[in-house]
């Protein structure tokens, strides 16, 4: 029950307590102006290209904006720790990690599940983009599913602060990668073959190719390969950022790596 | 009963810097070996860098030895590092260490829940630290409004939450005000009569001498000497101190009183426009009148002899280490 009460009033806690952007100043700019701007920015430099349709761009840039909160989040939900002074505190308390470190993660996937929405819904409207009223709740469990695996890999980003301290630089490659390579504004097809063979190893294009193939109208049974591959990759994260979690821990043990105080 | 025990302590940093990776090892703690009953108030005194903070880490599972072997409440420290954590609590002083976007409130219940305080006990064990620490009705308040004061009264709250068994409390009265470091040491004092046993570290001798049972002196990683206060003071000087209030000390005045006979040692102390003279003296030696003729020509202000504080002797323990 314990472990129970970590992960989730835990989880929820810590998010308030360590997510500094939580502040409308912060939160309209980054999770809904920025994400809108984004998607018209590629749908107007496709248009002027005469490649791709309005909706590859919409669901593409709508579903990597989930990984702004889901990798920035994730960092800074860990990385705050040892700025706020609290990382001693926490490293020296009897606690669980996998609950108390999951339970940080599932703020964060409902967060980038809500970014990836919400522009999904703007650049929908701004376009004249039509997604079919029966495909919005596929259309919403292919994005969670997303969400979470760009969780993943937010936690295993994360976990680098526990050894790095500027993890927000290292947050910027991620989220720029995953832009570049995931598929979101150029098909991999089109991509140079290592680059499409390093996106499969990567969160989203699996979600981003499910998402759009719902969003024409295709049920979920047909995109369940692309589903489950996103959500094995997910998990992949999620147990490599726990594995590094546990291992900085013991290093900052032996080695001082960590100033805790 | 043994609730601490250290034997043959020790903890070596090593790190590399510059382009060709030069090493550089520092023996931040070096073979120390100390006790701690049940119910006691043990001291760690000791100057800046002298091991304190570093043995404390070890104690409380943050750190691990290079050498030596610590057990608490019967526990090995690098063993079993969860059976530790579960039973003792930790506060430090200072600003940080609490989550400045929560409310005092939300602190103490976020570390409930790491502590594994049962969900039906936190709200009467929370209400009742508050009222211990003094916050009840500030409770709600984002932390990051707090004084000094309220956030070392909160640290202390959330050190408490787990009814830990020992206490370890790492110069937990730095940088609060007077009423308040009184209010800490009434606290520390309630603790100990409730059965807890701290371990303290602290630059107050005062602070020290009124609550500490027994003492370790630290300095450059070494237990220089071990005892009550009283003991303590002892041994370092049986004479008494005179301290000589003087405004412009003449040059050469220092070395004539140091060789004084019955002089054990001299530190001048700079206050204001004023400086201090403070002569210890050898055990039996009286020393006022032969310091004030050494002073001659000197404007002297208030003159005293007192006996030997525990700062005396921690500076001379220090000093001589």
């Amino acid at each position: 029950m314990s472990s129970f009460r970590l992960f989730l009033l835990g989880g929820l806690t810590s998010y308030r307590a360590l997510f500094s952007w939580l502040s409308p100043w912060i939160l309209i700019p980054t999770f809904i102006v920025g994400p809108i701007a984004q998607i018209l920015f590629f749908a107007y430099a496709g248009r002027a290209a005469g490649v791709g349709d309005d909706a590859f761009y919409v669901i593409g840039n709508a579903v990597q904006n989930a990984a702004i909160p889901c990798i920035f989040a994730m960092g800074i939900t860990v990385g705050d720790e040892r700025r706020q002074g609290t990382l001693g505190l926490l490293l020296v308390s009897p606690a669980r990690r996998i609950p108390l470190f999951l339970g940080r993660a599932l703020p964060v996937v409902v967060n980038g599940l809500a970014v990836a929405l919400v522009a999904l819904g703007a650049g929908s409207v701004l376009l004249d983009v039509p997604i079919h009223a029966s495909s919005l709740l596929s259309l919403t469990g292919v994005v969670a599913v997303s969400a979470f695996a760009c969780t993943g890999l937010g936690l295993a980003n994360a976990a680098l602060s526990l050894r790095v301290r500027e993890v927000a630089v290292l947050s910027n490659l991620v989220v720029g990668v995953l832009l570049v390579f995931a598929g979101v504004n150029v098909p991999l097809s089109d991509l140079p073959g290592w680059m499409a063979a390093v996106a499969q190893w990567l969160p989203l294009t699996h979600g981003i190719a499910a998402a759009r193939e719902v969003a024409a109208g295709a049920g979920l049974a047909s995109v369940r390969d692309d589903v489950l591959a996103e959500a094995a990759l997910g998990t992949l994260y999620v147990l490599v950022g726990l594995i590094l979690l546990a291992w900085f821990e013991r290093e900052s043990r032996r080695r001082a790596t960590l100033d805790v105080a | 009963m043994r609730v601490i025990d250290v034997s043959d302590l020790g903890r070596t940093f090593r790190s590399r810097s510059g382009l060709r990776r030069t090493e550089k090892v520092v023996e931040a703690v070096r073979g120390i070996s100390f006790q701690v009953e049940r119910g006691e108030l043990f001291g760690l005194l000791g100057p800046n860098g002298a091991g304190k903070t570093t043995t404390i880490k070890m104690l409380i599972t943050l750190l691990l030895p290079t050498s030596g072997r610590i057990e608490v409440l019967g526990h090995d420290v690098v063993a079993k590092p969860r059976e530790v954590r579960r039973r003792v609590g930790y506060v430090f002083g200072g600003d940080r260490g609490l989550y400045e976007r929560l409310s005092g409130l939300d602190n103490l219940r976020y570390f409930a829940e790491l502590y594994a305080v049962p969900a039906r006990e936190q709200r009467a064990r929370i209400g009742e630290l508050l009222e211990l620490v003094g916050l009840t009705g500030r409770e709600r308040e984002r932390v990051e409004g707090y004084s000094r004061g309220m956030r070392q009264r909160l640290h202390i709250a959330r050190g408490l939450l787990h009814r830990p068994e020992v206490l370890f409390l790492d110069e937990p009265s730095i940088g609060i005000d007077p009423v308040g470091a009184r209010e800490l040491r009434q606290t520390v004092k309630a603790l100990i009569e409730q059965g807890t046993t701290v371990l303290l570290t602290t630059h107050y001798m005062f602070e020290a001498d009124e609550l500490c049972d027994r003492i370790a002196v630290l300095a450059g990683g070494r237990i220089v000497a071990e005892g009550t206060p009283e003991q303590l003071k002892q041994k370092v000087s049986l004479g008494s101190v005179v301290e000589v209030e003087v405004f412009g000390l003449p040059g050469g005045t220092d070395e004539r009183i140091r060789a004084l006979p019955g002089v054990r040692s001299l530190v001048v102390e700079e206050r204001g426009p004023a400086q201090v003279l403070l002569v210890h003296a050898e055990p039996g030696s009286e020393l006022t009148q032969p310091v004030l003729s050494a002073l001659d020509g000197a404007q002297v202000g208030r003159v005293s002899t007192r006996q030997p504080t525990l700062e005396d002797a921690y500076v001379e323990l220090v000093g001589g280490a």
